[in-house]
């Protein structure tokens, strides 16, 4: 990409980079050094975890005077294996980011007006406990809510519960994962898991529905989808777009968004019709087949493939393809699966046709966790009981413990069941992070009082009235990741050097906050080492081998496929698959994934799609130097055709428009045949709006201040945001 | 004496950038310059549409222009591993090896104001590591090692499938090799 | 195709540029020089020196050699990266490497011009020679005159080429590597030598004789030209691709469009005014218009000159293969 940049704009971050500055500096500047030189300025390697997403991959900080120059995965982590994503490799541009909040600040102006000044962390956090002191007086502690996501939740989570509020919310489950997560629940008793345990490295069929691998970049998962195309396994990869993965696929089905759902029913159609089911597996394994008999006839792929916009045949043959090859079929259940508000029913479709396919357990298909079990730690200081009931699920049936962030939003917006007056957020950017910013930031103009803590000043953090500056995760102890896969192995995080500026680890603050609040009973440690030693102590873990090693792996002898012996255990109260969900019947839900159609653009509309940037994550990402080097704004996906007939070319300047006459401006077209011509399609995470965010500040167009129409699903309570729809204007 | 080379399997490359992210920590690469780069070709319209994602770095040529049109022998191919290398305290930065490279291998680290380019990492070859690119590659598209061991994965990938280098025809004989499709049928 | 890469180094892309103004100033200068060197020595060999009588020139012009080559390897050098180790183009031979040759070349060219300069020195201006020893050096050089022009037009013609060679010599740039080049540029640095022959000297002997050698260069030349697009066009796709620049004619490529134009222009021009001053059957003494009209033309060889040299650097480094 096109990046120039001032000798003195590399000045400032090449400290950061350099693998071999300590070691230059030394010799005369005319000594140039050769690379094997620099190897030599041997330096420390630190065991740690990855934090650019959340995937947790084990890391070494390799660290030379003080200084990480380089970060290497680390081979015994199963999320990692050795290899760090592009991102995982920028983490020194999120340590040596020169726009990193460097002191607590205190808001002077108006709220969101971003003006503020530096204050000591005594003076911020007796501001945040007095505030949160008079938020329990005034409203009950309930009345404040934490949004939160990644690690920094171990911190405020514990926090916030023994405050007194039980309201939570993370934005991994409404805007992300919420829809399957409920989706599996209710059909099989337990998540696949994060990471998903889809055993692609051995599958012999790979089919994925939107998840576009390669750009979503999970690195372990990534890697097994590799494996899976240099062990040629047969690819099928169903987008509107022709994504990375639709690149390796053998069949690419650029679907018509927002028409998944008859594309599953028809296969399932297919596969009940012609007995391509598992029969015997489903018999040992699964209720409801009989109960789907008939159900599925009117789904042919005739009639699918006009909702669909594909042909029968490849409907056909796909599913005939499916057929042959199971149960060695990954089919992904999707990660980001807040498309449209029938997402638990089309996560339940994807997962009905698992189970047919009989993939549950088996070998290419989705292998058992491992069941290995720690001691349990002893029991802290219990909380107290909430004086009200949690707010934060909404009354959705399967909301999950994660919370539904946009219910605790509507809920400081009504006032109802009662009101939210103080919002605590840690780790997540509420406004790139939730449909609808405007209700957002209505939202925040209700609240008394909003404490961010944050590495960056991002649109959120700059609304807010203390911010406390979390140092980076290379920076910090965090918890030990507990991370259970065909096998369970723990993961620690420690600091590879001490943090920088006058920034404090999580921990730290949420422990200073606790004494001030008197509370210092929940966090009965000096330090977080200190509790980590304790952890592991309780878990009869060696302690320094961890530190040294960066992960411990905890034995076990299950087996990852079902054998005998070796049955999968499913949770659901009739211990098996339930293919037709009595629950759902009970709460008057479908038993069974049926049609709906979603709303289709208008002629000259397209649907907004987005998606992820190998080397971005969100919005957090965006003003990295060394990521933002290489994707420093998105671009908007057209098609040619389309393209022409609005007179507009490549390379152009456009603004778009949406259904509810929401205007964004100035996003780059990219004119492409890789995109169908009733959608348009661009990166999340950009377009931010601080200012202090120098690399990132009004660089692109933010998806969500498009995404004003979100449609709640009815049994999650989670978010579908791909019903809106654009125009496109051209910008001079 | 080791032959050192690069076979990339093209397939796998999901262009997911670790490698390029790697590269430039693990050398100290200039901002805006690269020593490796991914490029990715997408043919035809759609919705029959191929694409070709491939990364790209020096090719440490058996036959290297950059090395003969050096004027003070900054640039030089090692003959024992083969890695064509820079004397960097040698380089006048008169560019011509830049000129000479058909593949766009080189620049001027602007810091430092002579030319570099990769070097397949040598000093982390030396301790024992693989490239810094080759270590993340998330793909498992890049791999390194030596040609004269038929045990390497290098050799093995190399029989076991077809493989081309870049700019045949410019004579360079690169010893970056690119598989493009695997040789029993899909 | 849609081709998108990304990691490309700012030299490389929009385009590769590695090479700009300065480089295609030393090699207009490096030519210049070399040509006048030739120029200079016909002048003092032709007709058993002649023309040298009472001939201005006879001196000036190796005066202004080692001048205007000083100017043009100031410019090279000023492209240099890494100046401080500049010595180091001297620690070894490279002869593979155009620019080692060259760079040794330049370094004998140097002394070499400056012993032209001292040789053809008229005693009036021994002045200038600071040292007794330079004096007397001078003195016994005159006596060599011829030899020392003789190894000056050799001089001059290997640096003629080897301003060219070293384009040429890369394979990765399509647009240079060509064989015709090195003559295109030979060629192009004679007819400037003689171009700048005609404005130095007096005599009008002198002026018509380099007249008359300029006609046949910048016709040469005018063959040569044609000749290596020609070249370029039927040869490979990226060959072919190179020479789009010149004929693009598009907004992007204006510069290169207007070189083409601009040559197109001003060598038949020049040659047209020289074919008349030739056919005008000369009158005794040289009037104003007269004058003018040589010098215009004389000037307008240099300027098509520096424009091959220009158009030459920047488009090549626009045509690649990959
Ligand atoms: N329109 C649209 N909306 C979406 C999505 C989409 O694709 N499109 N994706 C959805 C999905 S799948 C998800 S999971 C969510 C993600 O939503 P978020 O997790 O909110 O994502 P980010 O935008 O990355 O915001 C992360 C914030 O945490 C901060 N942060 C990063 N690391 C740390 C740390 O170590 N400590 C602290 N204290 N703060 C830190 C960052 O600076 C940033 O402010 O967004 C959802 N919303
Ligand atoms: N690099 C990177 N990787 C990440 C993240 C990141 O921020 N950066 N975030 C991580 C997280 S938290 C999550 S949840 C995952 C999300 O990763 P995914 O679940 O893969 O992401 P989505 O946003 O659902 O998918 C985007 C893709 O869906 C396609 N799409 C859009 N509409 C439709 C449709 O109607 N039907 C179909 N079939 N496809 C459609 C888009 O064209 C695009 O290719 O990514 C994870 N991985
Ligand atoms: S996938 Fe990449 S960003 Fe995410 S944890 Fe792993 S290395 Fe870090
Ligand atoms: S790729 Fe270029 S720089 Fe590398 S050896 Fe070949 S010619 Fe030289
Ligand atoms: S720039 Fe340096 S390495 Fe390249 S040819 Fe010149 S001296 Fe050699
Ligand atoms: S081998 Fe080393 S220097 Fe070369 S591209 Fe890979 S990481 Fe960069
Ligand atoms: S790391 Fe590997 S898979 Fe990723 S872009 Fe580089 S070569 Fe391709
Ligand atoms: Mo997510």
């Amino acid at each position: 990409m096109k990046n120039f940049c001032s000798r003195r704009q590399f000045l400032k971050i090449s400290g950061a980079t350099a693998a071999g500055w300590a070691m230059a500096s030394a010799l005369p500047p005319w000594q140039m050094l050769s690379a094997a030189e620099i190897a030599a300025a041997e330096g420390r390697y630190v065991a740690t975890y990855c934090e650019m997403c959340f995937w947790k991959c084990g890391a070494f900080a390799k660290v030379v005077a003080d200084k990480v120059v380089k970060l290497e995965g680390n081979f015994l982590h199963p999320h990692s294996r050795g290899v760090l994503c592009g991102r995982g490799n920028g983490g020194l541009g999120l340590l040596y980011d020169p726009d990193r909040l460097k002191a607590p600040l205190i808001r002077t102006g108006e709220r969101g007006d971003g003006k503020y000044r530096e204050a000591s962390w005594d003076e911020a956090l007796s501001l945040v406990a007095e505030k949160m002191g008079k938020l329990a007086t005034d409203y009950g502690p309930e009345s404040l809510a934490l949004f939160t996501h990644g690690s920094a939740t171990s911190h405020f989570f514990p926090l916030v519960k023994a405050y007194g509020s039980p309201n939570v919310a993370m934005p991994s489950f409404a805007q992300c994962r919420g829809p399957r997560v409920a989706a599996y629940d209710i059909t099989t008793g337990s998540d696949i898991g994060s990471p998903e345990r889809l055993d692609m490295a051995n599958s012999k069929m790979v089919v994925l529905l939107g998840s576009h691998l390669g750009e979503n970049m999970h690195s372990s998962q990534v890697q097994d989808f590799t494996q899976a195309i240099g062990n040629r396994a047969k690819i099928v990869v169903v987008d509107p777009r022709f994504s990375t993965a639709a690149g390796k696929a053998d069949y690419w089905l650029p679907i018509r968004p927002g028409t998944d759902m008859a594309l599953l029913l028809a296969w399932t159609h297919l596969i009940l019709k012609n007995h391509w089911y598992d029969a015997a597996y489903l018999e040992a394994y699964a209720n409801g087949l009989e109960e789907m008999i008939g159900q599925y006839d009117e789904y042919t792929p005739e009639w699918a493939a006009k909702e669909t916009d594909l042909s029968p045949a490849v409907i056909i043959e796909t599913a005939q393809l499916m057929a042959k090859n199971a149960p060695a079929v990954a089919l992904h259940p999707g990660r980001h699966v807040t498309w449209d508000g029938q997402d638990v029913q089309r996560s339940r479709a994807i997962i009905i046709l698992q189970a047919l396919l009989g993939t549950w357990g088996r070998k290419g298909g989705i292998y058992l966790a491992s069941k290995a079990k720690l001691p349990p730690l002893p029991a802290g200081k219990a909380y107290p009981k909430p004086g009200r009931p949690a707010l934060n699920r909404g009354g959705y049936p399967f909301a999950g413990g994660e919370g539904v962030t946009n219910v605790v939003r509507a809920s400081t917006l009504s006032g109802q069941p009662y009101p939210i007056k103080g919002w605590f957020v840690s780790g997540t950017n509420l406004l790139a992070a939730l449909p609808n910013p405007d209700e957002t930031r209505a939202a925040i103009k209700q609240l008394d009082f909003l404490v961010a803590v944050d590495m960056m000043p991002t649109d959120t953090v700059v609304h807010a009235d203390v911010i406390l500056p979390e140092c980076s995760y290379l920076e910090r102890h965090d918890s030990i990741a507990q991370l259970r896969g065909r096998d369970l192995r723990l993961s620690i995080r420690q600091p590879a050097i001490e943090p920088l500026y006058n920034s404090k680890p999580g921990w730290w603050i949420a422990k200073e906050l606790s004494r001030k609040l008197g509370l210092e009973a929940y966090f009965p440690w000096q330090t977080y080492a200190e509790k980590l030693e304790e952890d592991c102590l309780a878990w009869d873990i060696d302690f320094d081998e961890l530190k040294e090693k960066g992960v411990v792996l905890i034995p076990n002898s299950e087996n990852a496929y079902i054998a005998p012996g070796n049955p999968p255990v499913f949770k659901t109260a009739s211990k098996k698959i339930e293919l037709y969900s009595e629950e759902l019947e009970l709460l008057d839900f479908d038993p069974l994934p049926r049609y709906v159609r979603n709303e289709q653009p208008q002629a000259d509309e397209f649907r907004l799609l987005y998606g992820r940037s190998p080397v971005h994550t969100f919005s957090r990402t965006v003003n990295n130097p060394v990521l933002n080097e290489l994707f420093s704004e998105n671009e908007l996906w057209l098609n040619p055709r389309p393209a022409a007939k609005l007179g507009l070319k490549n390379g152009d300047y456009v603004a778009l428009v949406n259904q509810d006459h929401i205007k964004k401006g100035h996003i780059r077209l990219k004119v492409t045949e890789r995109i169908r011509e009733d959608c348009v399609y661009m990166v999340h995470g950009f377009g931010l709006q601080s200012e202090r965010l120098s690399k990132a500040f009004n660089r692109g167009v933010s998806d969500q201040e498009l995404i004003s129409k979100y449609v709640v699903d009815p049994i999650a309570g989670t978010t579908g945001m791909r019903v809106n729809f654009v125009r496109l204007q051209k910008e001079a | 004496m080791p032959r050192y080379a690069m076979v990339i399997d093209t397939r796998r490359c999901i262009s997911c950038m670790a490698c390029v992210v790697a590269c430039k920590a693990e050398n100290d690469v200039a901002p805006a310059h690269f020593r490796t780069r991914i490029r990715e070709e997408i043919s035809g319209t759609f919705p029959d549409l191929r694409a070709e994602t491939r990364s790209e770095l020096c090719n440490h040529c058996d036959n290297p222009p950059c090395v003969y049109n050096c004027p003070t022998r900054a640039s030089y191919k090692n003959e024992e591993t083969g890695m064509v290398l820079l004397h960097k305290n040698k380089c006048i930065g008169c560019k011509a090896c830049i000129a000479a490279c058909p593949y766009d291998a080189r620049y001027v680290d602007p810091v430092k104001g002579v030319v570099d380019k990769c070097t397949f990492c040598d000093h982390r070859i030396a301790a024992g590591k693989q490239p810094a690119c080759v270590a993340t590659c998330v793909g498992g598209s890049r791999v390194f090692g030596d040609l004269d061991n038929p045990n390497s994965s290098v050799s093995i990938l190399l029989r076991q499938h077809p493989s081309e280098v870049l700019l045949a025809g410019a004579g360079t004989e690169p010893r970056v090799f690119y598989i493009k499709h695997y040789r029993t049928p899909r | 195709m849609e081709v998108t890469v990304t990691g490309l180094n700012a030299l490389a892309f929009p385009h590769m540029h590695i090479w700009d103004w300065r480089v295609a100033l030393y090699l207009f200068l490096g030519g210049l020089s070399a040509g006048l060197a030739v120029m200079a020595a016909v002048l003092h060999l032709r007709k058993n020196g002649e023309l040298v009588e009472g001939e201005a020139a006879s001196w000036i012009a190796p005066l202004c050699v080692p001048v205007v080559l000083g100017l043009g390897m100031l410019f090279i050098f000023l492209d240099l990266e890494h100046k401080l180790n500049v010595y180091r183009l001297y620690l070894t031979v490279q002869p593979l490497s155009p620019m080692s040759w060259g760079s040794w070349g330049l370094l004998a060219f140097f002394p070499l011009s400056a012993l032209f300069v001292l040789a053809t020195l008229p005693e009036r201006l021994y002045g200038w020679l600071m040292l007794d020893s330079l004096r007397n050096l001078a003195r016994r050089l005159t006596e060599s005159v011829r030899i020392i022009a003789f190894i000056n037009l050799l001089m001059g013609i290997f640096i003629g080429i080897y301003t060219g060679v070293l384009l040429s010599s890369f394979v990765a740039r399509p647009l240079w590597n060509s064989s015709i080049l090195p003559v295109l540029f030979l060629l192009s640095a004679l007819s400037a030598g003689a171009a700048l022959m005609i404005i130095v000297s007096r005599s009008l002997a002198a002026k018509l004789f380099f007249t008359k050698l300029d006609i046949f260069l910048i016709a040469a030349e005018m063959t040569v030209l044609p000749l290596f697009f020609y070249g370029q066009y039927t040869s490979s796709s990226a060959h072919r691709a190179s020479i789009l620049p010149f004929f693009a004619f598009t907004h992007e490529y204006l510069w290169f469009g207007s070189a083409i134009i601009l040559l197109g222009v001003i060598f038949p021009f020049a040659l047209v005014l020289k074919l008349l001053e030739i056919r005008e059957g000369h009158v005794t003494a040289l009037t104003p218009a007269v004058l003018f009209r040589m010098n215009l033309s004389a000037a307008l060889v240099l300027l098509g000159s520096a424009i091959v040299r220009f158009a030459f650097v920047y488009a090549g480094q626009l045509s690649h293969y990959l």
